[in-house]
């Protein structure tokens, strides 16, 4: 199948870190720039994240139609802000005064550091999912969850989520060829026409998800599934002490997010 | 011993799937249980399993006995660490993410010690001879490799009897004979096994005893030799008659190269078997020529026109595929729909198309289910039901990709005589499939892939002959040597 949810294993410092703290980062991280938009901070944590990817040796290397939507979203986010922002002081317009006509379109600080603070989060957001996907494995985020007191029942959904959704992906297109060879073509004129056309793809792949759906409840009753409350776990992360540094770091960058947007830490403001 | 005495079972309490079933199997015994399908096999391995009646409800009565227990007085949990049920589709089975994860699951449910667990993964894992996936993904597995990990993952509870629902549908000449290593080790190890089998040929070598299910009810199964379909057709000729021929063709997934520089005609009359191990690119083989997937390289010609310019009716007119899952390729809500699917697409709704629609449903035994869903058939009922429906408006080109899995008798032979009516009216077909009797009898040529590439391709005989020197006797015969 594609690489689509690709973990890869090694010993890295970044995947030895317990699972759920990765997860509490990925969320604190996100936090941050959420709390203080600031775009020296979310350029800071973008190079730290782009550090981390050279680091673990996590390819950064996506289908060309994905790095082609992120890299035009990106500019896309940027252009719409500095664009459409008027406020601040103004270095100039895209469209000069000639006569009568203009000036439109002001370019000015505010408007490039707003665009550049909305785009560079939309990177970082986007860069920091795609190292945590690639760092922790599915397996053992699912199994530290029951941590969380979520019963294992729950938690394990996870795991078949990411089992089935290359399935039912691979299934979907075999499906497509299917109405192909038998000259269906998908339509659009009128309500009737495109409920047919959904009707198609829909009863099919239904059908044969809930087939899937019973041998796998089968196959997991059938291994003693919720046999008990409480189960073994042959692979299951644990908490060091390294564990605990970085959560008081990551602790500490949240506090320091929220006291900066509050205005408390003055002196911070004109730097980050 | 595993003992079932006088068992009846009805899903909705009106027919009788299972009428007064008595047999035994012992500890250390491979028992085959075959039949047609519909005969209840299926319903026979959950019932032997435990999943009827617990977790599937209908009306069932009569006893099962494991070593001397009465099995009405356990728990599914309890039943599974005893019995296990390995089911047809190995990726439907697998639940985790990782091949060793995969085989620790039962034993991590059971709460077994985590020493323990690893000395059953490995111990497992090497009695499939999958020792070298343990770290792998198991979405990165093949079909042969995802069945030996789903018998792994049974075996890790240590039971004492394991169920197999037509273990050797989804393998290929190669996993059947690894698949019948498998189950003489456990054999040998003392493991009682039940193989529901309608391949017979798959596991007749191993079985101590073969039983027929047939009408609710067990008995000794006895060898008889079935008459097949006299197929009196000419050899045809080569000259001049090429009906789709494909040239210089390479295809990949993404940077997995598939086909690597395929040529390939295909003339009337011809009955063509296209043979190789799984994943050799049979399937995609079959996508590309009839137009559903675009090559890198090459062109494809179908009556001399290439098939890139060409709208999908007109294709459709022409060639008709059937894909390997009969769920894939269903799309409307009554059988009667569905047959006529494709003559209403083409437009072609004369009372004579209506009257063939008719017929082949006759032939295929479906006449009577026309207003029935046609989901709610039984595998091999929906499996003609796709041939029937491809097959209504008499396209010329047949590609058909492992027809006659889950077929019986008379499921195959209904197939049979449409790969001959269209021959024997000019048209062709190719066919994808590991069953070399087929082969011998029927076609006129078979084809063998490898790799992506079409190592041989000649009349059965010679290529037969050149499999057997090239040390691949296994997709010859299944016989032991």
């Amino acid at each position: 199948m594609n690489g689509q949810f690709d973990y890869s294993s090694d010993d890295s410092l970044m995947r030895g870190l317990n699972p759920l703290l990765k997860l509490f980062m990925l969320i604190i991280v996100l936090a941050g720039i959420l709390i203080y938009p600031s775009w020296r901070l979310s350029s800071i944590l973008l190079l730290l994240v782009l550090l981390l990817f050279r680091a673990t040796g996590t390819s950064l290397k996506l289908s060309k139609r994905r790095t082609k939507f992120i890299i035009l979203f990106t500019i896309l986010l940027l252009v719409f802000q500095v664009l459409l922002t008027t406020n601040g002081t103004t270095f100039g317009f895209i469209i000069p005064q000639l006569g009568d006509f203009g000036p439109f379109f002001p370019i000015t600080d505010f408007g490039i550091e707003r665009g550049l603070s909305i785009s560079l989060r939309f990177l970082l957001i986007v860069l920091s999912s795609m190292l945590f996907v690639s760092v922790t494995d599915p397996t053992l985020l699912a199994h530290s969850l029951t941590r969380l007191r979520i019963p294992f029942r729950y938690s394990f959904a996870l795991v078949i989520a990411l089992r089935f959704l290359p399935l039912f992906d691979s299934e979907n297109q075999v499906v497509r060829l299917a109405q192909k060879s038998r000259g269906i073509e998908p339509e659009v004129g009128g309500l009737r026409k495109i409920i047919r056309t959904v009707q198609y793809t829909f009863f099919p792949l239904l059908v044969s998800s809930l087939s899937r759906v019973e041998t796998l409840s089968m196959s997991m009753d059938g291994r003693g599934f919720g046999y008990s409350d409480t189960r073994t776990y042959y692979r299951k992360s644990e908490w060091h002490a390294r564990d605990s540094l970085v959560l008081f770091i990551s602790i500490t960058y949240l506090v320091f997010c929220v006291l900066i947007a509050l205005g408390l830490i003055p002196q911070l403001t004109g730097i980050i | 011993m595993l003992e079932v005495k006088d068992l009846t079972f009805s899903y909705d309490g009106l027919t009788q799937v299972l009428g007064s079933v008595d047999f035994k199997i012992n500890r250390g015994e491979i028992v085959t249980i075959t039949g047609p399908t519909g005969s209840g096999k299926s319903t026979l391995a959950k019932c032997l399993s435990g999943f009827i009646p617990r977790s599937i409800k209908g009306s069932f009565t009569g006893t099962i006995m494991i070593d001397e227990e009465d099995m009405s007085e356990l728990s599914l949990a309890e039943i599974s660490k005893k019995v296990s049920l390995v089911q047809q589709d190995p990726d439907s089975q697998i639940c985790t993410l990782k091949v060793a994860d995969e085989v620790a699951f039962g034993p991590e449910n059971y709460g077994f010690e985590l020493e323990s667990i690893k000395n059953l993964i490995d111990s497992t894992l090497s009695e499939v001879d999958a020792t070298h996936l343990q770290h792998r993904p198991t979405f990165a597995i093949s079909g042969g490799e995802k069945q030996r990990v789903a018998i792994a993952s049974m075996l890790s509870c240590q039971p004492d009897y394991l169920i197999l629902d037509e273990p050797s549908s989804s393998l290929d000449p190669k996993g059947i004979l690894s698949l019948r290593k498998i189950l003489s080790k456990l054999k040998a190890r003392n493991v009682g096994v039940v193989c529901i089998e309608h391949n017979l040929e798959a596991v007749r070598p191993i079985s101590n005893r073969i039983l027929t299910l047939s009408n609710g009810a067990i008995s000794s199964w006895t060898f008889s030799e079935k008459p097949t379909i006299k197929d009196v057709r000419e050899h045809p000729t080569h000259e001049n008659n090429c009906l789709l021929f494909m040239k210089n063709i390479n295809f990949s997934y993404g940077l997995r190269k598939v086909i690597q520089n395929v040529e390939l005609a295909i003339h009337k009359g011809e009955i063509i078997a296209l043979m190789g191990a799984n994943g050799s690119g049979k399937t995609t083989l079959v996508s590309l020529l009839g137009g559903l997937l675009t090559p890198d390289t090459g062109e494809i010609f179908l009556e001399k026109a290439p098939i890139r310019g060409m709208s999908r009716k007109e294709i459709t007119k022409n060639l008709s595929i059937v894909f390997q899952n009969p769920n894939h390729q269903i799309f409307e809500r009554t059988v009667w729909r569905e047959q006529n699917l494709t003559i209403d697409i083409l437009g072609h709704q004369s009372s004579e198309d209506y009257q063939r629609a008719t017929a082949l449903l006759e032939d295929a035994d479906l006449a009577t289910m026309k207003e029935r869903n046609p989901f709610s058939l039984s595998h091999g009922q929906k499996r003609r039901l796709n041939v029937s429906s491809v097959s209504v408006h008499s396209p010329h080109i047949l590609l058909f990709d492992e027809p006659f899995i889950g077929q019986d008798f008379d499921g195959r032979n209904f197939i049979l005589n449409i790969l001959i009516n269209t021959a024997t009216n000019g048209g062709a077909s190719l066919v994808v499939t590991h069953d070399s009797n087929f082969a011998k009898n029927h076609c006129d040529r078979v084809i063998f892939m490898e790799n992506g590439s079409i190592l041989l391709d000649g009349p059965p005989e010679t290529v037969f002959k050149r499999l057997i020197e090239m040390n691949r006797a296994e997709f010859v015969s299944l016989e032991v040597k």
